[in-house]
């Protein structure tokens, strides 16, 4: 054999071997367009995360349960089952996010519950319109926040005065509480929205350096610096609970509902201070 | 009788009407001709009809006719041009592809390149092969001219071919760094920034060049759009225009050099007399280039499937935030290992210009007539200091060297990388057991009893991380350092793991803190 019929039969060969190569990976092609679908979504939900607890975990909470008298839930089951027959929306509820991160809101359409910061109630975020998003990070939060659709649970929105309620005299006699209760109601009223983690309420759990706001509650009255008028621990709670200006830890503002004294009940603040009391 | 006859006669018809149509396509060469062709055997007719192709066709017009013995032994040459050209076809034609898809704006080109990836069959593989034919590109660009050096090729008749060539591997590199911004992700948008602020530094009209380049202060549309016309239609361009040059003048003027062992010295007559036998073009060349080809495109392929080369593809490209390592092009770190060495008009515009200057000077510089390596022991020592050079260099250019980075911020990028996927991304997803892990209180083993095969990747991680700060400590990196892991159970597969390290400076206490998401289908990418 001559080197031409080497070099045409090794060539051939070598044709044949890289299209099978190309056909085999082409087996698998429907598969890694899935693959990277998926991983894609996963990335963008990352990145949503972040960019939710930088701009909007202020006032929506770090978890998205919201802020009563300020900003409404998002990770809420009326938030994915009603919200768009409520405002008569036509397009997907990504969408919606979508448009109403980007825009803002001028004003709120629920003034009586949830307010927002005034004027306007809910800032733009995209920077076509003025705010510090590109669009593809206003997509990664509504990424971030459609995936509480599935785990998402009915926030309760207290109305109005409740029969029985707590008032603002911090010495009333309370009942018997709860504290498995207390961890339910923490997260249905909403109080796990900020007090989770510090950047809007101080967090309740221990965390290095901090002991939990049990303990911490029994501590603060002693403190020089406090200003309240509490005697016990309970009454501390009581205290920040329905007249949360009274006394501010440093560096927070008081940013809580004031009207928890006409809107929960003694049961209720009784169950929530014994959850508080358990966190050591 | 008379049947027989006709049917030989229409046979014979029928033969020369196919054989006519054939020597029309294949400018001259009949089918007995083409058989003999293909076998590897000697022509059929007189005159060579092999010969008659290279005046008919314009494809094999620009061809040469044959080329010496002496100059195709493959120790010579290593095929290393062959292969460059072969790299510029493959990325002309995946690139005329994937400019089917892109679309270049700021707004759109992650984008684009994200549907190419999850709604285009083989767009990856399209991606792939496009980024590592420009790597095989720059590197057989090199080699080709160190061979050329270490040859002595460029001397003489050749020096213009030599100056076309260096003009090329110019071409070659700017084609290939401007293709890097195009995906507009980090890796591109903070190299490209990096690469055209060398232009600052050029006297006097620093500014407006870094304008010219970049379209704006800072790369945005404007300049986007500049890199992508530079990178689909002048440099291309260009490109055709001096690989035709360089070309021509190989196949029509002064053929491969042939190796000095043939032409220099004391060379009896017969060997210089087999060296320049011609080897012609049809077959043997062309069935050798058809060869190689086939061996270039199994290797592309290979490389994309089997090896699983990937084109990198980081996040979005983010002006707002600077990432941690950023690093040139691999063919460019020798450029940033200068810059770390002195001031950055001398070492990124003056010297750069001087080493380009003694390229082209080279043939009027290298007086010495031989050609022979053993008749060149300066030119050869050069040419091994400066490969040497480049390599260091190139090593100091690694973010790795001379660049100082707080310990803290350090073993957190170790372990968790702003871009790409470093020791936490690897964790598998189960064993992101949310808890507080305390460095020097939390032990390092048996972190999640609960899971049937406990937690290896997450311990090595806890472990590493660990270590790393005692190291820092001990140091005095951390003063009274420590640190913590914190896992967190943050949505529906979803977990926020939280860095931080406490330490000690002028008695007050420092922290640095990190967080990053992780879903479950991130995947080991």
């Amino acid at each position: 054999m001559s080197r031409v019929n080497i070099e045409i039969f090794l060539g051939i060969l070598l044709v044949l071997i890289t299209s099978s190569l190309v056909l085999v990976y082409g087996i698998n092609e429907e598969e890694r367009m899935a693959e990277y679908s998926a991983w894609e979504k996963a990335r963008s939900i990352e990145v949503g995360a972040e960019l939710f607890s930088a701009q909007c975990s202020r006032c929506h909470g770090t978890q998205g349960l919201g802020i009563q008298g300020l900003c409404p839930p998002l990770n809420d089951r009326n938030f994915f089952d009603s919200r768009l027959v409520e405002v008569a929306w036509s397009g997907t509820l990504e969408d919606y996010i979508v448009s109403t991160v980007s825009s803002g809101r001028l004003a709120s359409t629920r003034p009586q519950l949830y307010p927002g910061e005034g004027t306007p109630a809910m800032p733009s975020f995209h920077e076509n319109y003025g705010g510090p998003l590109r669009e593809d990070q206003v997509r990664n939060i509504a990424a971030f926040i459609l995936n509480w659709e599935e785990t998402a649970q009915l926030i309760e929105v207290a109305t109005g005065p409740v029969e029985d309620a707590v008032g603002t005299d911090i010495t009333v006699e309370l009942p018997e509480g709860d504290a498995v209760n207390g961890e339910a109601l923490a997260v249905s009223i909403g109080c796990a929205a900020c007090h989770i983690q510090a950047p809007t309420g101080p967090a309740w759990l221990a965390d290095s350096g901090q002991v939990g706001i049990g303990e911490r509650a029994a501590q603060r009255i002693a403190d020089p610096d406090y200003t309240g008028n509490a005697q016990t621990a309970e009454q501390y709670l009581l205290e920040s609970i329905v007249m949360s200006g009274v006394y501010l830890v440093p560096d927070y503002q008081d940013l809580m509902p004031n009207n928890y004294g006409e809107t929960l009940a003694k049961q209720d603040v009784a169950d929530l201070i014994a959850y508080m009391l358990t966190l050591k | 009788m008379l049947r027989n006859a006709n049917l030989q006669d229409l046979r014979k018809k029928i033969g020369g009407m196919i054989d006519q149509r054939v020597r029309a396509i294949t400018a001259g060469l009949g089918l007995n001709e083409l058989r003999a062709l293909v076998r590897g055997e000697p022509p059929t007719e007189k005159p060579n009809p092999r010969y008659k192709v290279h005046t008919t066709s314009f494809l094999f017009h620009i061809r040469p006719r044959y080329y010496e013995k002496g100059s195709t032994i493959f120790a010579h040459t290593f095929r290393l041009g062959f292969f460059t050209s072969f790299f510029f076809f493959v990325e002309v034609i995946t690139g005329l592809i994937l400019m089917v898809y892109y679309t270049p704006s700021p707004s759109e080109a992650y984008n684009s390149i994200l549907k190419l990836m999850t709604n285009v069959p083989f767009g990856q593989m399209l991606r792939d092969i496009h980024r590592l034919g420009a790597e095989g590109m720059v590197i057989f660009t090199v080699l080709h001219m160190l061979r050329t050096y270490l040859t002595g090729s460029y001397k003489k008749e050749r020096s213009f071919t030599w100056l076309t060539g260096l003009v090329l591997l110019g071409i070659t590199l700017v084609l290939s760094f401007s293709g890097y911004l195009l995906p507009w992700d980090q890796l591109a948008y903070w190299a490209v920034t990096i690469g055209t602020s060398m232009f600052e530094a050029a006297p006097l009209i620093g500014n407006e060049l870094n304008l010219l380049a970049r379209g704006a202060p800072d790369i945005a549309a404007n300049g986007l759009l500049r890199f992508y016309l530079l990178h689909v239609v002048l440099l291309p361009f260009a490109a055709v225009l001096v690989i035709s040059i360089h070309y021509y003048k190989v196949s029509r003027e002064h053929g491969i050099s042939l190796p000095a062992k043939f032409v220099e010295g004391e060379v009896p007559p017969a060997v210089t007399k087999e060296a320049k036998t011609r080897v012609d073009f049809l077959p043997d060349l062309l069935t050798h280039e058809v060869f190689l080809t086939a061996l270039g495109l199994f290797a592309l392929v290979l490389g994309v499937t089997i090896f699983g080369y990937h084109a990198p593809l980081e996040s979005v490209a983010n002006p707002q935030v600077t990432p941690l390592d950023t690093k040139a092009p691999w063919y460019f770190w020798w450029l940033q290992g200068m810059l770390k060495l002195g001031d950055k008009t001398l070492m990124g515009i003056i010297l750069p210009t001087i080493i380009v200057a003694i390229l082209v000077g080279l043939p009027y510089i290298d007086r010495n007539p031989h050609r022979s390596l053993y008749k060149r022991p300066l030119a050869v020592a050069v040419g091994v200091l400066a490969v040497l050079a480049l390599v260091v260099l190139s090593y100091m250019g690694l973010p790795e060297f001379g660049i100082k980075t707080s310990a803290a911020t350090r073993i957190v990028q170790d372990l968790a990388p702003q871009e790409g996927a470093g020791p936490v991304h690897k964790i598998p997803f189960t064993q992101l057991q949310a808890g507080v892990y305390e460095i020097n209180q939390t032990p390092t083993r048996n972190l999640c009893p609960d899971i049937d095969y406990g937690c290896p990747e997450l311990e090595s991680v806890f472990g590493s991380y660990t270590q790393w700060v005692n190291a820092a400590v001990e140091r005095g990196d951390l003063p009274d350092g420590t640190g913590v892991m914190l896992i967190e159970d943050w949505q529906q597969d979803l977990k926020k793991v939280t860095f931080r390290i406490i330490w000690e400076e002028d008695n007050l206490a420092k922290t640095y803190e990190h967080h990053l998401f992780l879903h479950q289908d991130r995947g080991s990418e």
